[in-house]
């Protein structure tokens, strides 16, 4: 309706700042593409367990990443940026629950033939355990699943678990002692 | 780390109820898990101490039913690659900033063009009474006036009623970002 030709001085500007744009990102394409491939499918795993939603990780891992590439900060450590970056991916979980798409849906393992592993293990038993997991996950609360993911999957301490959810260290003790304990009492009612 | 009593408990001569949160072994569990040493390979005296502790049962559940899924979710994980990624992210920050910066443009056009139409309908408004003048000094009766003045008016009030309404709507449209 209002709209007008751009000039070639138009065009410059706007190219300039999305060139400035490109520049103020938070690393450099190496350092990123370093830093994805280590931290990549551990993100994927946990946005996976955590809203239940294989699709919606896919989303959430690419919008993680953009989010943190746009972070204004500096990081002292791989670990403050690694921390950082599961901070960014457990609010966008968060915002998605609240929006309606949580884990409302128990996803079901897809490999449920019987057999065996070519390591020996049974296909059937694993996949089912698998499933045990995810309707007792499902019956937690976002914040523990987060927690006990962060502490038993990637093997993170009380204070990256802290750093990682935005919470004082000093409660993160007792808000994993009751999550694993409400795990461990669902997990044992389905077995 | 211990919970503190309860209410009730504090005042009687009962002692306290206390609960244990954690156990001094947990890492070593933890250590055995990791190191797929559990339960085939783990020290006798470590898998008496789990089979007694109820913490270190907990964990021992909890951890290797969590880590079990991980090595799966790990191996399921399709995740694009780096190069796509960083692409796919250069791509957006420009568009991000080209939009934004584009905004205050968009808007700087919309508010023009809305204060040069209001302007316009102003103008026409105050000049009325001299076109009337202008129509009579021609010698154009009351009559002719009602003739010509009518279809001009009608159409013209229609036209800045649909302005007052159509515009903040067209400029709310441009300026969103959805």
């Amino acid at each position: 309706m209002f709209s007008r030709e751009l000039t070639v001085s138009d065009l410059d500007r706007l190219d300039r700042i999305a060139t400035a744009a490109v520049d103020a990102l938070q690393m450099d394409e190496d350092t990123f593409r370093a830093f994805y491939d280590r931290t990549a499918r551990q993100v994927w795993a946990y946005l996976a367990r955590i809203t239940g939603d294989r699709s919606l990780a896919d989303d959430l891992l690419q919008e993680t990443y953009y989010r943190f590439l746009r972070a204004e900060r500096d990081f002292t450590s791989e670990s403050h940026r690694r921390n950082y970056l599961f901070r960014i991916a457990t609010n966008l979980a968060h915002d998605r629950h609240r929006r309606g798409r949580g884990i409302t849906n128990v996803p079901v393992p897809e490999e449920n033939a019987p057999g065996a592993l070519a390591d020996g293990r049974d296909l059937a038993a694993e996949t089912e355990q698998r499933a045990d997991l995810a309707r007792a996950m499902a019956r937690l609360k976002p914040r523990e699943r987060e927690m006990l993911w962060l502490a038993y999957a990637q093997g993170s301490s009380h204070e990256e678990i802290a750093e990682s959810l935005g919470l004082r260290k000093s409660s993160i003790k007792i808000l994993l002692f009751r999550a694993r304990r409400r795990l461990a009492a669902a997990l044992g009612g389905q077995s | 780390m211990r919970l503190r009593p309860g209410r009730a408990d504090r005042g009687g001569a009962a002692p306290p109820l206390k609960m244990e949160i954690e156990c001094p072994r947990e890492s070593d569990v933890l250590d055995a898990l990791a190191s797929a040493r559990w339960p085939n390979r783990v020290e006798h005296e470590l898998a008496e101490h789990v089979a007694s502790c109820a913490i270190c049962r907990d964990v021992v559940a909890v951890a290797s039913a969590i880590q079990d899924d991980h090595d799966h979710a790990w191996r399921e994980a399709n995740v694009p690659s780096s190069g796509q990624m960083w692409w796919r992210a250069e791509m957006r920050a420009r568009q991000d900033a080209i939009r934004e910066a584009s905004r205050p443009i968009t808007v700087a056009q919309g508010v023009a063009a809305l204060c040069a139409l209001t302007l316009a309908a102003v103008a026409t408004w105050f000049a009325w009474p001299s076109v009337r003048a202008v129509l009579s000094s021609l010698g154009l009766t009351g009559d002719a006036q009602t003739t010509i003045a009518s279809p001009m008016v009608i159409p013209l009030a229609v036209a800045m009623g649909a302005l007052l309404i159509i515009a903040p709507l067209a400029i709310y449209v441009v300026v969103s970002e959805k």
